[in-house]
């Protein structure tokens, strides 16, 4: 009896049948994702490889990638990305343990202030930090009034603007998930290690900081890749100064009519977001 | 067969009843034709030439408004089946046009006014014709700057560290600026020194410590000379800043001692395009004195039909420098990408 309860091992035609339904069933996700993903990545890596008489050439990826100049554009974009990720994590660490030790009306407002700014556009707030740091905006006003400094600092157009309106842009999508994995952080893994003698920094670096790195590592990931391929806060709030691969291939577009050498910064852009995404997604597989 | 419901009833009643007492209700749908232009001209066209167009010609104008690379772009690509019927350019970017064979003669025959112009705006016999003329000077503070400046050469003046703006050369506005600089680095006149382009270069690239910004993008530079933020653009239209003043910012626009420029805007017919005749009829009337009347008053730029009476204060166009812009149209990629290079 016990025998006629487990189910049958499928074999022969059954099994073929299976792997047709089976089949079946994923072929429609398979096709959405060939026709709006594959596709269109295919025709910008087919793209990239043309030249202008539509023969195979190399030329674009070498003028990206052996000119200084578009080396110093791929490293304005690495540096964008890179400071502001960095400061977005030091930014958003604490102020997500602070969001998820709060409680009541306190929670809600906090909350609340994290997503209400995810409901205006980055164009809105790119152009509220170009009002905020002008000669007589509202942080040159109050830094002349209480007497810091005497006459008004140039901050627009600088790379303090550019790093500061990014990090305030892509904030939220650094403390969402860190807070995500904080909220659901057993308090008792720290008071165990300190009961075993373990000093605050030691459980800060041995328990708190391994236990949270899966949501550091989404945070990274994903502020990371929104900021290192930003369009709108560059050119809102330091222009041409700081040419990035993002404003480089809106050039080649709609300026320059070189859709090869667009397509090829397009490729190399999306080369830097999918390694480091894949980056962050082993880094959180491994055991911490 | 259908039943009679009383509903339907009424409704065949409502309709027998528009057509005789409303006949214009039930006429044939006007036409419609697509005019492709820039996009700064969207606000003056939308609000003061179009419905005067509209009402006359008795057709519905579908402006399509966006950079004259962009629409030369559309027309690459519905060469076979254009959808854009009039087009609305820059004198440098209709020469390619005209090379690739997108845009069509015109006919006197057709187009009357074509015949009562000022020398110079019919170009490559009838291909494309200048229905305006703005002219460039720089673009001032009034806010931050008691005098206007006096010379293209006040731009380098030390005392105006960060608080300059200049247009990218991508823009057509941005080509002033390298003219000015060649034209002081050499001290030859205009006409001369806009072939100096190495010198040009080396001038402009001394300007950068003066530089607030470097813009693409027109009204986020005028916003930022309205609030004193920046004291001049160097190199901007009358047709941007003149619109500003007299909507009552802080701005003025000044023609320097060493010469303002001349920016002629051409209109002309994509070849194939839809609604040929009614192309026509719209290019006739840019070019009508009743037109570029409204223009004049509400854009700023000189008329071109010698009918239409030149408003007071409005520079003489004879003495506004026109560049070679074929040659600028020949080189202008290559100095796009060296401007993108040495300028940041």
């Amino acid at each position: 009896m016990t025998d006629a309860a487990l189910p049958a091992p499928v074999t022969g035609p059954a099994r073929d049948r299976e792997r047709i339904a089976a089949f079946g069933f994923i072929a429609p996700s398979v096709l959405i994702v060939a026709l709006v993903f594959v596709l269109p990545l295919a025709l910008l890596l087919g793209v990239s490889v043309l030249d202008a008489r539509g023969d195979i050439t190399s030329a674009h990826y070498t003028r990206l990638l052996g000119t200084p100049y578009y080396l110093g554009v791929i490293w304005n974009s690495l540096r964008l990305g890179l400071l502001t990720t960095l400061i977005a994590f030091l930014v958003s660490y604490p102020a997500a343990f602070a969001l998820a030790r709060a409680r009541g009306a306190l929670r809600s407002i906090l909350l609340a202030t994290l997503f209400l700014p995810l409901a205006a556009s980055v164009i809105v707030k790119a152009f509220a930090w170009t009002i905020l740091l002008r000669s007589d905006g509202l942080i040159n006003t109050v830094l002349i009034t209480i007497g810091i400094i005497e006459d008004p600092i140039r901050m627009i157009f600088t790379q303090t603007a550019l790093i500061t309106g990014a990090v305030n842009i892509f904030l939220p999508f650094m403390v969402l998930p860190i807070y995500a994995v904080v909220a659901q952080l057993d308090g008792r893994y720290a008071e165990a290690a300190a009961t075993l003698g373990a000093s605050p920094v030691v459980v800060f670096f041995r328990v708190i900081l391994p236990l949270t790195l899966p949501g550091i590592i989404a945070g990274v990931a994903l502020v990371f890749s929104l900021s290192v391929s930003a369009y709108v806060v560059p050119t809102l709030l330091i222009g041409e100064k700081y040419p990035t691969l993002a404003t480089t291939i809106a050039k080649a577009y709609l300026l320059a009519r070189e859709p090869g050498f667009g397509a090829a910064a397009g490729v190399v852009l999306l080369a830097i977001a999918v390694i480091v995404v894949a980056l962050s997604a082993r880094l959180s597989r491994e055991p911490t | 067969m259908h039943a009679f419901s009383r509903r339907s009833l009424l409704k065949t009643g409502a309709a027998f009843a528009a057509t005789f007492a409303a006949p214009a209700l039930v006429r044939a749908a006007p036409k419609e034709i697509v005019i492709g232009g820039p996009a700064g001209a969207a606000k003056y066209f939308n609000a003061d030439l179009f419905p005067v167009l509209e009402k006359k010609l008795d057709c519905k104008v579908l402006y399509e408004g966006t950079n004259s690379l962009t629409n030369l772009q559309k027309m690459q690509a519905d060469k076979a089946s254009p959808k854009i019927s009039v087009v609305i350019m820059d004198d440098p970017v209709m020469l390619p046009a005209a090379a690739e064979g997108l845009i069509t003669k015109m006919s006197s025959s057709a187009i009357p006014n074509l015949g009562k112009l000022v020398d110079g705006a019919v170009h490559q016999d009838g291909l494309w014709a200048n229905y305006q003329k703005p002219w460039a000077g720089i673009a001032y503070s009034t806010k931050r700057m008691k005098t206007p400046p006096a010379s293209w050469a006040d731009l380098w003046d030390t005392k105006y560290e960060s608080k300059i703006i200049v247009p990218s050369l991508s823009n057509t506005e941005g080509f002033w600026a390298l003219l000015a600089a060649a034209h002081l680095e050499t001290g030859k006149p205009y006409k001369e020194a806009q072939y100096e382009i190495d010198v040009a270069f080396k001038k402009v690239k001394s300007l950068k410590a003066n530089l607030l910004n470097v813009y693409t993008n027109a009204p986020q530079a005028i916003n930022l000379l309205e609030q004193g933020e920046a004291w001049m653009i160097g190199g901007q239209f009358s047709a941007y800043t003149l619109i500003r003043k007299a909507d009552g910012s802080p701005v003025d626009l000044a023609i320097p001692a060493d010469g303002g420029f001349a920016m002629p805007s051409g209109i002309a017919k994509v070849a194939g395009g839809p609604a040929g005749d009614l192309a026509d009829a719209v290019i006739e009337f840019f070019l009508s004195p009743e037109a570029q009347t409204i223009l004049a008053e509400k854009a700023f730029v000189a008329p071109t039909n010698q009918a239409t009476p030149r408003p007071a204060g409005f520079p003489d166009p004879a003495a506004l420098f026109a560049p070679d812009w074929a040659f600028v149209a020949k080189n202008r990629a290559g100095w796009v990408d060296r401007w993108s290079k040495e300028m940041t």
